[in-house]
């Protein structure tokens, strides 16, 4: 599983991925929660590239801010990512850096946009009323 | 032993069908379904796992372990799970397809049975008629027009002859996109229809009215106004008393006497016992991949490699379709909710198309599940993640349509289904490989269809359009599969006869998708069923 620390980095990412507006964050819409249940279940063999690429994006926010990931503005955070997802990169990552940015948008979409029941993410359907996506019977 | 006068492989669209005639006629007959039997209960909505977008799974079958098949890449072959898109799944449960299905319910065209006559057979393509014509199916695709139960409108189907008898039920109406599409194909001077969907419009049959929910297509009706063959024809045969179904019971071969006559079948039940039964007629309508490898993997001494197989055909010509389209962003509002969303299609360009061998239908599309949107259908220059993806989601989910439709593929002859020689299923059964890939021409038809998804969508008042402009070159099978013991006259290079009986047996019958020598330019589910109703009455009618 990922450590307290991974887990920080991961919420603010998912954060960028899906930023709150007036509709909520990837986090608090559900995605923490969707992937919590996926890495016991379809995702468990991606826990792994997850912990090293949380590391990894972590190290290379100190080396390129001097600070945490978490701890950066959103800004900062976004151009990091967009970085990252290009391969551009300062540090020695363990894992393919564009490779687990576009795995994170697809893990995020999927908790976000996904059906509450089965899935866990999209709390209270939030995301199909942002978009206007009904379910009747 | 036990002993039935009928065993029917697989409780699909086809062996439904044969199910319900054999039994009604008076026949014992046992329905052997390798998949479970599911209540709209036992079928998750979940929008990750379902015939629509299985990223991790599947809720209609076949379970994701334990049954592989073995795909062959360019340079290597892949163990594959079900829910793999190489795999060519189709949902294994009582009622297979039908259970979880969009319904459209498309005649085949007359043209459709002589592509080689009317076009000539492009080199490297195994380009053939069938020995039948449409004439020779019109009362049978009537005939389940009416007994499963489809709703259209009869005179806007003006690319085939008149129908001797109207649609049970009126199509439904056009919901928002379908009155956006009808505008657009109006100011292109197109001539569009209703979609003929095996979809209650009003009561019938004794199950209630559609009520146009967001979640058809992938998964089972909330109020059981989707016709398949499990809610019909199977539901009949269990009535008529004379009908056996045994679901969770996989067929590992179909036995045959020192002669080589068809004597029944063994199959392997929920418990893990093999059985052993005995039959007069054995139908096989386990779907084109599966019902290939059962074939296969029923050789004999007088028909060492599968039954059937003496001319090396069973097997080759798998197809399905290539679906071709685009998307199109509006400015107003074009997805109201209202589902199952799909209500108008054109068939202006399934023939007669300059250059063009055949062509395909097109039509607006289901309702998306918002993660399939987001998977498939966002414009390709948007950026994947961050504040501009989640706004173009919000603002724009409903502002988006798509017009895409089912292409008639070119056959090849190597693209072909195979035993693979190492791999087995979980029951100890080896599994299907699947290697080759359709005709380049098309590929041809499929640009040429794009190209008119965009006209269609841009007349329609589309601001953007969007899609594959080029696909790719690659094996065609998926829910559409068909092809892989295909019908003639000619035992050296065809599998069954013009009653779907496998040449050289008298008592071995072929009811499915299998059979087909093209695929049309359309949905296949309802030539399958009438294809069905000529068999099994034919198998009665000669008994």
């Amino acid at each position: 599983m990922l450590s307290t620390r991974q887990v920080e980095v991961l919420r603010a990412a998912v954060n960028r991925i899906i930023p709150a507006d007036e509709f909520p964050g990837g986090w608090e819409g559900g995605v923490g929660d969707y992937l919590f249940r996926q890495f016991e279940r379809d995702l468990k063999d991606q826990v792994e590239t997850y912990a090293q690429g949380l590391d990894s994006l972590d190290a290379e926010a100190q080396s390129v801010y001097g600070k945490p990931f978490d701890e950066l503005d959103a800004e900062s955070q976004d151009q990091l990512l967009a970085q990252v997802e290009l391969g551009d990169v300062k540090t020695a990552w363990t894992v393919n850096p564009g490779a687990f940015v576009q795995m994170l948008a697809e893990h995020c979409a999927e908790g976000y946009y996904s059906d509450p029941t089965n899935n866990g993410g999209n709390r209270d359907g939030i995301a199909w009323k942002m978009i206007g996506y009904e379910v009747s019977g | 032993m036990t002993r039935y006068d009928a065993i029917v492989i697989g409780a699909g669209a086809g062996g439904g069908v044969a199910a319900g005639v054999l039994a009604e006629a008076g026949k014992r007959v046992l329905l052997l379904e390798r998949g479970r039997k599911l209540s709209f209960a036992d079928v998750p909505r979940d929008h990750l796992r379902n015939q629509r977008l299985s990223q991790y799974g599947h809720n209609a079958g076949p379970d994701i372990e334990g049954n592989p098949r073995v795909f062959q890449g360019r340079n290597a072959s892949y163990v594959i799970p079900p829910h793999d898109p190489g795999y060519s799944g189709n949902a294994a449960c009582v009622g297979s397809g039908t259970l979880v299905y969009g319904a459209q319910a498309w005649r085949f065209m007359p043209q459709d049975f002589r592509m080689a006559s009317i076009y000539g057979v492009p080199e490297g393509s195994s380009l053939a008629d069938w020995p039948i014509g449409y004439d020779d199916l019109a009362p049978y695709y009537e005939r389940a027009e009416w007994e499963i139960g489809v709703a259209g409108d009869r005179d806007a189907m003006k690319h085939l002859p008149s129908y001797d008898k109207a649609y049970p039920m009126p199509p439904q109406s056009p919901n928002l996109q379908g009155q956006t599409a009808r505008r657009g194909a109006a100011a292109l001077g197109w001539h569009t229809l209703p979609i003929p969907l095996l979809i209650n419009s009003v009561p019938y049959n004794n199950r209630p009215a559609c009520i146009r929910c967001q979640q058809c297509v992938g998964f089972a009706c909330p109020v059981d106004a989707k016709n398949g063959t499990k809610n019909t024809v199977i539901a009949r045969a269990m009535a008529s008393g004379n009908c056996d179904l045994v679901a969770e019971a996989m067929v590992e071969r179909i036995t045959v006497s020192d002669a080589g006559r068809v004597t029944g079948v063994v199959y392997i039940n929920r418990a893990g016992e093999r059985l052993e039964v005995e039959a007069d007629v054995v139908v096989v309508s386990g779907g084109a991949i599966e019902t290939a490898r059962l074939l296969l993997n029923s050789a004999s001494k007088q028909e060492p490699n599968g039954l059937g197989n003496n001319s090396d055909q069973v097997g080759r010509h798998l197809q399905g379709h290539y679906y071709p389209g685009a998307t199109g962003l509006f400015e107003d509002l074009v997805q109201d909710n209202v589902g199952p969303g799909a209500t108008t299609a054109t068939c202006e360009f399934n023939h007669d198309n300059d250059g063009i061998i055949g062509g395909g239908m097109l039509a607006d599309d289901f309702i998306l599940m918002p993660i399939a949107f987001w998977k498939r259908k966002l414009p390709p220059d948007l950026p994947r993640w961050g504040a501009a993806n989640k706004a173009f989601m919000r603002d724009n989910y409903q502002r988006v349509m798509d017009i895409t439709g089912p292409v008639q593929e070119i056959p090849s002859p190597d693209a072909r289904v195979t035993l693979d020689q190492n791999v087995r299923d979980h029951l100890g059964v080896r599994v299907a490989h699947l290697s080759g890939t359709t005709h380049p021409e098309t590929v041809r038809t499929a640009t040429f269809m794009h190209q008119r998804a965009r006209e269609w969508l841009t007349a329609a008042g589309a601001i953007k359009v969007w899609g594959n402009e080029r696909p790719g070159l690659y094996l065609s099978g998926g829910q559409h599969q068909a092809g892989t013991c295909r019908m003639g006259d000619d035992p050296s290079t065809s599998v069954v006869d013009r009653w779907s009986k496998v040449h050289g047996h008298d008592n071995l019958y072929i009811a499915d998708s299998s059979v087909h020598v093209t695929n049309g330019g359309f949905n296949p589910v309802l030539t399958i069923m009438a294809l069905s109703f000529r068999t099994a009455l034919h198998i009665v009618d000669t008994w």
